[in-house]
C-alpha cells in the first residue's frame, strides 16, 4: 500500500464481546487529544458518546464475483469510506470496530482489493483487545478468539486487574504462542496512550524493516499445541525471484484461507535493495525496501501466522527458492 | 435554437459559465422543476442555491440543512424546490419559498440515494437495507434487502422501483396494484443502477468493474466487461437507444437499438482525457451527452456526429456531479473541492 499524505489511516479494532472495545472507543471519542477520528461501529447506541463522527454499520461481507471464493470484502466499509470522504471536515483517522465474533480477514482484504478505498485510505494496523480474565475460556469456545489474536499487530491485554500475576503470565504465553509478532500492551479498563496504538504503519511496506518474535523467556506454555500459530523461515543464501514468486503464488492459492498474515524481507539475488512484502490470506503487497549496506549480511526472513501450518513443507519449499 | 457542435464558436472559446467556490465537496446537483434554480448538495450540510441564469445576481449561501454531509439531492417532483438526504438520516423537502419539511428520519442510517418520478410526484430514497417511497403524502417502506441498498430508480411509468444490492436487483411494485417483488440475480455487489428511459432494461455497475443489464420482459441478462474502475455513473439517452457509462477516458455508449449490444463493442468517441470519466449525463431530449473527468475536465459529445467539445479545462479536482436543465441548454457540475459550475450552452 503506497502512502500518500491524503490517505487517511484506518485502524481495525477486534476482540471478543466484552473485552473492552467500546470502553476504548469511548476514550478515543471523549478524551482531549486534538485529533479527529471517525468511528464505524456495529452496535449503535452502545457508545456513550453522541457524536456525528460515529457511523453505524452492519457488517456486510461480500464475496467478490471473480471466481476467488476466499476473496471477501466488507461492502459496508467501501460505502462508508466513500461517504465519509464527501464531508467537508476531514479526519485524522478512521476506526473500524468489528463484532466480537467477526473474522478480521474481510476488513483487511478490503484495503488490498478496492481501488477507491485504496486511493483514499490506508490500513494502519489491526488492534485486538483481549480480556485477560476470559481469554482462555474463549479459546475453547471457537476459532474467533484465536484468529483475532493471529491477525493482530497490536494487542491490548485488558482487564489485567481482574487476574493474578500467574494467570496473566499464562494468558500472555498463549497469546505469544499464537502470535509472537504483535506488540502487547497490558491495560486496565482499556487505558492506553493513543500514540501507542494509532498510526503504527503496520501495513506500510516502508516500515517493515525488521520484525522479531517476542517469545517469553520463561513460562512458555507447552501444554497446548496451538492450532493457530506462527512460523518463521530464514535463509542466508540469496533468493531466486522467479522460483520464489512461483512457490509463494502456489502456496497462497492453496493455503491462502489458512494463512492469516504473512510478511517477508528478502535478499533477492543480485538486487541492491531489500524486497519486502506482506499479505492477508491470498492478497499480497510487495515493493523494494531499504538498500543493503556494504558488508551487511544479506539474510532473508519470512513469517506466516495461520492454521495447520506445515513447518517442514514450508521450510523445504523456501529452501528450493534459494540460489 | 439548437445545440450544434460543428459551430466553430465551441472551439474558439469556452462557453459562458458561472463558477462559485463553496469550499465543501459537492455530492449532487439538480435544476428545479421550473428550471429557474440550480441546487448543489455539499459536504458541510448545506444545499447551495444559484439562479440557473448565469447573469442573474448570485444568491447568498444559506445555513446547513443537514448535520454532517448532504449525500443525495434531486429536484422536488411536486414543486419548484428540492429533496435532500444526508448523514443525519433525514430526508428533507426544501421548498422554493424557503420552508423545510422532514419526509423521513431514520436515525443512524445515511440517506445516500434519492430517485424521483416527475409525472407522479413520487420520491424514493435509500435508508439502509430498505427503500422508502413517498407518494401523495404517504411513506411506504420496501425491504429489507440482502444488504444495504446501493442505488435505486423508478420505472418509466413510476409503478415500480428497482433496488440494487448484493446479489442483484429487486423490483418492487409501488403503485396501486401490489405485486410480489421480482428479483434479478447476479452474484456480487451492485453499486449503481439506472432504469432505461423506455422502461425495458435495468443496468447496474458492479464491484468487479463490470456492467450488468437485464431485459425485464424476457428476464435475460448481459454483462459488459473491460472497465478499469467501477462504473458508478450510468445514463440512458432520452430515446433509450444508448447507455452511456463512466470509467473510460472517452465517451462510451452501448447501443440498445435493434438487437441490442450483445456481441458488439461499444461506441467510443471524443477527445481522450488524461483521466477517466467520473460522471456522465445524457441530454434530456437529444442525442448529446456530457461527461465530467477525474481531472476536472468537462466535455460535451454528440453521439450522432461523434463530435465532442471541451466545456471546462482540467484543474485537478474530480467532477463529482453533473446534470442538465430540463430544457437542455444548461449544465450544472460540481467537484470534490467545492467549485460549483453552471454552463450556458446557448450559442
Amino acid at each position: 500500500m503506497a502512502m500518500s499524505p491524503s490517505q487517511v489511516p484506518v485502524t481495525v479494532l477486534t476482540g471478543y464481546l466484552g473485552a473492552g472495545k467500546t470502553t476504548l472507543l469511548n476514550r478515543i471519542l471523549s478524551e482531549q487529544h486534538g485529533k479527529k477520528y471517525a468511528v464505524i461501529v456495529n452496535e449503535f447506541g452502545e457508545l456513550g458518546v453522541d457524536n456525528d463522527l460515529v457511523v453505524n454499520a452492519d457488517e456486510e461481507v461480500f464475496e467478490m464475483n471473480n471466481g476467488c471464493i476466499c476473496c471477501t470484502v466488507r461492502g459496508d466499509l467501501i460505502r462508508i469510506i466513500e461517504g465519509l470522504m464527501k464531508r467537508k471536515d476531514k479526519f485524522d483517522g478512521i476506526l473500524v470496530e468489528t463484532t466480537g465474533l467477526a473474522d478480521p480477514g474481510p476488513v483487511a482484504q478490503t484495503f488490498f482489493t478496492d481501488d477507491d478505498v485504496k486511493a483514499r485510505t490506508r490500513l494502519d494496523a489491526i488492534i485486538t483487545v483481549v480480556d485477560a480474565k476470559h481469554f482462555l475460556g474463549q479459546l475453547e469456545q471457537g476459532d474467533e478468539a484465536q484468529e483475532q489474536v493471529a491477525f493482530a499487530d497490536v494487542i491490548l491485554l485488558n482487564k489485567t486487574d481482574l487476574v493474578s500475576a500467574d494467570e496473566l503470565k499464562k494468558v500472555e504465553g498463549r497469546i505469544k504462542a499464537i502470535n509472537p509478532y504483535a506488540r502487547i500492551h497490558k491495560t486496565e479498563k482499556s487505558k492506553i496512550e493513543l500514540e501507542a496504538i494509532l498510526d503504527k504503519g503496520a501495513f506500510d511496506l516502508k516500515r517493515i524493516l525488521e520484525f522479531e518474535p517476542d517469545f517469553l523467556e520463561h513460562g512458555h506454555d507447552h501444554d497446548h499445541e496451538e492450532e493457530v500459530k506462527s512460523l518463521s523461515l530464514t535463509a542466508d543464501r540469496p533468493v531466486d525471484p522467479d522460483k520464489f514468486q512461483k512457490w509463494m503464488g502456489a502456496l497462497l492459492q492453496i493455503k491462502g484461507p489458512d494463512i492469516f498474515r504473512s510478511k517477508g524481507i528478502l535478499a533477492i539475488d543480485g538486487a541492491p535493495r531489500r524486497y519486502v512484502y506482506q499479505g492477508v490470506h491470498m492478497m499480497m503487497d510487495a515493493d523494494w525496501g531499504q538498500p543493503w549496506k556494504d558488508g551487511e549480511t544479506r539474510s532473508s526472513k519470512l513469517v506466516f501466522i495461520g492454521r495447520n501450518l506445515d513447518g517442514e513443507n514450508l521450510k523445504r519449499g523456501f529452501q528450493d527458492c534459494l540460489k | 435554437m439548437k445545440l450544434d457542435l460543428a459551430n466553430p464558436a465551441w472551439r474558439a472559446a469556452l462557453p459562458p459559465s458561472r463558477s462559485v467556490a463553496a469550499d465543501a465537496p459537492a455530492s449532487a446537483c439538480a435544476f428545479s422543476r421550473d428550471g429557474a434554480t440550480v441546487a448543489f448538495a455539499l459536504g458541510d450540510g448545506r444545499v447551495r442555491l444559484l439562479p440557473a441564469d448565469i447573469n442573474a445576481a448570485e444568491t447568498p449561501a444559506g445555513e446547513p440543512v443537514h448535520r454532517g454531509a448532504v449525500l443525495a439531492m434531486t429536484a422536488d417532483p411536486t414543486g419548484d424546490g428540492f429533496v435532500s438526504g444526508g448523514d443525519d438520516g433525514r430526508l428533507l423537502r426544501l421548498g422554493s419559498d424557503g420552508t423545510m419539511s422532514e419526509l423521513a428520519h431514520q436515525k443512524g442510517k445515511w440517506i445516500e440515494h434519492i430517485a424521483i418520478h416527475r409525472a407522479s410526484g413520487a420520491i424514493a430514497a435509500v435508508a439502509g437495507k430498505n427503500a422508502l417511497v413517498v407518494k401523495d403524502g404517504q411513506t411506504s417502506e420496501f425491504g429489507p434487502h440482502q444488504s444495504t441498498v446501493a442505488d435505486l430508480d423508478f420505472s418509466k411509468d413510476g409503478s415500480r422501483v428497482a433496488c440494487a444490492h448484493y446479489g442483484g436487483v429487486t423490483v418492487w411494485s409501488v403503485g396501486n396494484v401490489t405485486l410480489p417483488p421480482r428479483r434479478f440475480a447476479w452474484a456480487g455487489s451492485h453499486v449503481a443502477l439506472k432504469w432505461s428511459t423506455d422502461g425495458k432494461f435495468i443496468a447496474t455497475g458492479t464491484q468487479e468493474n463490470d456492467i450488468h443489464v437485464w431485459r425485464i420482459a424476457q428476464s435475460t441478462d448481459m454483462r459488459m466487461q473491460g472497465y478499469p474502475a467501477k462504473v458508478r455513473s450510468l445514463s440512458w439517452s432520452a430515446d433509450a437507444r444508448w447507455l452511456f457509462t463512466s470509467s473510460q477516458p472517452v465517451f462510451t455508449a452501448w447501443s440498445f437499438a435493434g438487437k441490442g449490444p450483445e456481441g458488439k463493442p461499444p461506441v467510443q468517441f471524443g477527445e481522450e482525457g488524461a483521466s477517466l470519466i467520473t460522471v456522465v449525463a445524457a441530454h434530456p431530449t437529444a442525442e448529446f451527452v456530457a461527461g465530467g473527468y477525474e481531472s476536472g475536465e468537462l466535455q460535451l459529445g454528440d453521439i450522432k456526429t461523434r463530435r465532442s467539445v471541451v466545456l471546462k479545462l482540467a484543474d485537478g479536482s474530480a467532477i463529482t456531479c453533473l446534470t442538465w436543465s430540463t430544457d437542455g441548454f444548461r449544465l450544472a457540475a460540481g467537484n470534490d473541492r467545492g467549485d460549483l459550475l453552471v454552463v450556458d450552452l446557448r450559442r
